[in-house]
């Protein structure tokens, strides 16, 4: 079988390269490395609201935290399994998603943003106020990692966990952007005036984007807390909502997997830069301003144009193979 | 009910509720002009405080540094239109949200290299410490003077939009950009001195609030939120709706405060949730 769809290709290669992260046996690399899976995830699903369907969330992490928190809860005081937490986590996103989703998707643009603004901090409010539930601003501390039904407490065990969600949904992802519905979602994104002539309604394209993103998001929220072992509110504050916008743009709004170049990206500069570099915000904000002025393509977008350019320069023509990269 | 409680609380919510405006005029004004949301808006607030702050180490007036923080505050958001947000404007509003929020984090991490991680904090000047009591409610000056310096803001801005000529550039271009291009209004004159008008109010309320409560990093991630509220229960674009609702979330805030401390955040949330599930566009905007 061969696989002529870039996309598809991508991911089953960069599958095949994190599964040699745990040969490798450093811990350090197997903790960054999970860390940017599920960053990944949650600029993925943050990419399909702003990069396909056109809106501009600033609320993002409360499904993040809603997952989080959830699967936090369910496995602290219902049953302790992360197999089952994760499951239930994924599921809480459902109302959240349902609710808020009926609440702002009648707007769009700048309303929207505020809006989502709005509610992620009303999660926040909340998170912080019910402290007999959620532990206030100390969060939840003991997430379990082993359970009634899976146990994956080494660490090359809860890689491979992350390793099977991250493959499964970002191919699941991509077979939606590119089915019927996917279709329409990007028809709503392209030209919203004209996507009612298709006779179909854009508040119910956005509503079920808004909750195959939110769904996504919740799990890599649950994957978070299982990884962490401890949710705070932090996740729920609206400059962590800013991150994945932060990652979708640094690697491409326009690209499947620019979200996951960026998420890279993103990782391996905070990392680096949080060590050496105090104010490193700083430098993030720079970016942010140098990204919006200057290369609205993002990282994917420079990788995409320097190919071009290398391969006219150079004279050399090797016939493409594989679909476009763009979608 | 105790009434005299009821009334101490109801002249806290009056001022923080000026504070709200102080910042939501700027919001609305730069708005309704370049149809961008600033979202450094409360980045230069706080910036206004740490002048203040600054200019009252140097000179040791209280009010000449309120004068100086907040034309300095001006400038630097004139300059930020100057500079960068004059090269968004053709872009779509996605782009032009993100470049605010740039300048936001840049701002605000400028603000700890130069003034430190420790929140800054001035005392009020003697003339201004004392209190009126009224049948057993304590007002203090100084919370009384932010409450008349709101209002007078409210009607100078007021007049300045309808009365003066510039006003009147201000109000051409809001309504039709082209237009006004047409009538020999330069856009962007209207556009930087918008800007450098909203921010000077907001580098106001930033030295006006340092006497009362400390400056320091994260005030302005906070702020941003209960302005944006303001913002959206007024409906964009409205100076007389923006002064009411600021008052009115600011009295109701901290009431909540009061009466329910367990969910005093969640009441104003739930008022901006309500007021656009019964009417999208806003109490005072229009469709």
């Amino acid at each position: 079988m061969v696989i002529r769809d870039i996309n598809l290709a991508l991911i089953i290669a960069l599958t095949a390269l994190l599964l040699l992260v745990p040969l490798t046996g450093d811990r350090f690399y197997i903790y960054i490395t999970s860390l940017f899976m599920i960053y990944s995830l949650f600029a993925l699903s943050y990419n399909l609201l702003f990069g396909y369907a056109g809106l501009l969330s600033f609320g993002h992490a409360m499904f993040f935290a809603v997952g989080a928190y959830t699967t936090a809860l369910f496995t602290l005081k219902v049953l302790r399994d992360p197999l089952a937490g994760l499951v239930v986590g994924v599921l809480s996103s459902i109302p959240v998603a349902l609710v808020v989703g009926f609440l702002t998707l009648r707007h769009t643009r700048v309303y929207f943003a505020i809006l989502t603004l709005a509610f992620g901090m009303l999660v926040y409010a909340l998170l912080v106020k019910w402290r007999s539930v959620t532990g206030g601003t100390d969060g939840l501390i003991g997430i379990p990692k082993r359970g009634v039904v899976i146990d994956i407490s080494s660490p090359t065990a809860y890689y491979l966990f992350i390793l099977t969600f991250f493959t499964i949904t970002t191919i699941g992802l991509y077979l939606f952007i590119k089915s019927r519905w996917g279709l329409l979602v990007r028809a709503l994104g392209a030209n919203e005036d004209r996507l009612p002539f298709t006779g179909r309604s854009p508040l119910f394209i956005r509503l079920y984007t808004f909750l195959v993103s939110g769904l996504t998001a919740s799990l890599s929220g649950s994957l978070y807390a299982i990884f962490m072992g401890v949710v705070t509110p932090d996740i729920a504050y609206w400059t962590f909502s800013a991150e994945p916008l932060v990652m979708t743009l640094l690697g491409g709004a326009s690209y499947y997997l620019g979200p996951v170049l960026g998420a890279f990206t993103f990782i391996i500069l905070t990392t680096i830069l949080a060590r050496y570099a105090e104010y490193w915000l700083l430098l993030l904000g720079l970016a942010v301003i140098a990204i919006v002025i200057g290369f609205r393509g993002g990282l994917g977008g420079m990788l995409v144009s320097t190919f071009y350019t290398v391969r006219e320069r150079s004279g050399v023509w090797i016939r493409w193979r594989y679909s476009r990269l763009k979608i | 009910m105790d009434l005299n409680a009821f009334l101490v609380q109801f002249i806290i919510g009056l001022y923080k509720g000026s504070f709200y405006w102080l910042l939501a005029v700027g919001l609305t004004l730069i708005f309704g002009v370049t149809r961008i949301i600033n979202f450094a808006h409360a980045a230069f607030f706080v910036t206004g405080g740490y002048l203040m702050y600054t200019f009252y180490s140097y000179t040791g007036s209280f009010i000449l540094s309120l004068v100086l923080s907040s034309i300095a505050t001006g400038l630097l958001g004139a300059l930020s239109e100057v500079i960068l947000i004059r090269r968004v404007y053709r872009l779509e509003p996605i782009y032009q949200l993100l470049l605010t929020f740039g300048i936001a984090l840049v701002v605000n991490e400028l603000q700890k290299i130069l003034w430190g991680k420790f929140p800054k904090y001035l005392s009020i000047p003697d003339y201004l410490k004392g209190y009126i009591s009224t049948g057993g409610v304590n007002i203090s000056y100084y919370s009384l003077t932010i409450i008349i310096l709101g209002f007078l803001v409210f009607l100078s801005v007021y007049a300045i939009i309808n009365m003066s000529l510039w006003g009147l550039r201000v109000r051409a271009v809001w309504r039709d950009r082209t237009m006004a291009q047409i009538l020999r209004i330069n856009p962007h004159a209207v556009y930087t001195s918008t800007f450098f008008l909203g921010t000077a109010l907001a580098g106001l309320g930033g030295s006006l609030m340092i006497a009362l409560h400390p400056v320091g990093p994260g005030l302005g991630d906070h702020l941003i939120i209960y302005a944006f509220i303001v913002v959206v229960i007024t409906g964009l674009g409205n100076i007389v709706g923006a002064y009411i609702t600021s008052l009115l979330i600011g009295v109701v805030s901290s009431l909540a405060t009061w009466l329910l401390p367990e969910v005093d955040v969640l009441i104003v949330y739930s008022i901006a949730a309500l007021v656009l599930l019964v009417r999208p566009e806003g109490l005072f905007g229009e469709r």
